[in-house]
């Protein structure tokens, strides 16, 4: 099976560059896809002639995500995995979830708390109230739905390459639960961001993420 | 309607198309854009002159104050066009990224050919 890592990058100029090279002890496949960062992520890639998509205009993660699979798709990838550019998903799990993709599931989420258990703080509570969403609509048990962390076959490959209209990951797995796809979720342990600074530091933007993604979860993804 | 109320009212009408005008003159909008907001100074304006049309509308509608029926009738014109507006820019935004993904691509075909003839 050919598969494809997707590895979004917005300013990961201080993590791209380890990241990358684990991946490629690998010997993954592998598309990083600079969002128009504005630090020096676009010259460590060129420097390193690294298999990189340079886009222009920052488009966001849902839409370069969206790049990723309609890359994957058109270059006849069989399935595809995001993993985030800070290198918080650690390339040794990568495997674990391929695996689950080749034996015959469609989106298999790499999942923090299958085994573990969700701590009590302010995020992790957005991220159950996610859990309860989803299962009442779908009424399957999610345990972690925030989860960037997830590889596909070719069937929701071929889907989100032509339709993909989300928040962000927690109604995409809605959606992919609705549409009847066979869903897993492997445990995964994910690090603390090596550098840089994470989207949800700012608790406006915050906010708007829960509330965009609950209207999502409930209006649109049927 | 108010002597006072009409000529002010008329005085804006005629600026506003003045402006929507001007812009197109000037290529700042788009004449497609433009042509439904010419439309809508022209609406204006021969209001301003013909409150009577207001007045109308209003016995029609079972409104008491003419007012209201403007405040009707305005509202829903600028909520309609501001769904067009979001409808469009849906479009633009999903044209936008897939220009941006071709040129990336194009400029990733582009480094690679040159590293292999070096």
């Amino acid at each position: 099976m050919k598969t494809l890592v997707i590895i979004p990058a917005f300013n990961e100029a201080a993590n791209i560059e380890n990241l990358t090279k684990e991946l490629i002890s690998f010997g993954y496949d592998y598309l990083i896809i600079n969002d128009g960062s504005t630090d020096e992520t676009a010259e460590i890639l060129r420097k390193n002639s690294y298999s990189f998509l340079d886009l222009k205009e920052n488009v966001g993660i849902a839409g370069v995500t969206k790049v990723g699979f309609r890359y994957a798709y058109e270059n006849g990838f069989d399935g595809a995995i995001v993993i985030d550019g800070d290198g918080q998903h650690p390339p040794g799990y990568i495997h674990a979830l391929l695996n689950e993709v080749a034996a015959g599931s469609d989106y298999v989420v790499g999942s923090r708390f299958v085994t573990e258990k969700k701590p009590l703080t302010p995020r992790m509570l957005g991220s159950r109230l996610l859990c309860l969403l989803i299962r009442l609509k779908t009424g399957v048990k999610v345990t972690d739905p925030t989860s960037g962390m997830r590889a596909m076959g070719k069937r929701v490959l071929a889907d989100f390459a032509e339709n993909m209209n989300f928040i962000a990951e927690p109604d995409a797995l809605c959606y992919v639960l609705r549409k009847g796809y066979k869903v897993r979720e492997i445990q995964v342990e994910m690090k603390e961001r090596e550098g840089g600074v994470s989207y949800f530091a700012n608790p406006f933007k915050s906010v708007r993420y829960m509330v965009n993604v609950i209207l999502s979860i409930l209006f649109v993804q049927w | 309607m108010n002597r006072t109320l009409q000529i002010f009212l008329f005085a804006f009408s005629l600026l506003s198309l003045i402006m929507i005008l001007r812009s197109v003159y000037r290529n700042r909008m788009n004449i497609h854009y433009a042509m439904i907001w010419i439309i809508f100074g022209i609406v204006l304006i021969v209001i301003s002159i013909f409150p009577r049309l207001i007045s109308y509308l209003s016995r029609i509608l079972g409104i008491y104050a003419p007012a209201n029926t403007i405040f009707l009738v305005t509202i829903f014109f600028l909520y309609a066009l501001s769904f067009y507006a979001y409808l469009r820019i849906s479009k633009l935004n999903d044209q936008i990224q897939s220009l941006n993904y071709e040129i990336a691509l194009l400029k990733k075909k582009f480094e690679e050919n040159s590293k292999e003839q070096e």
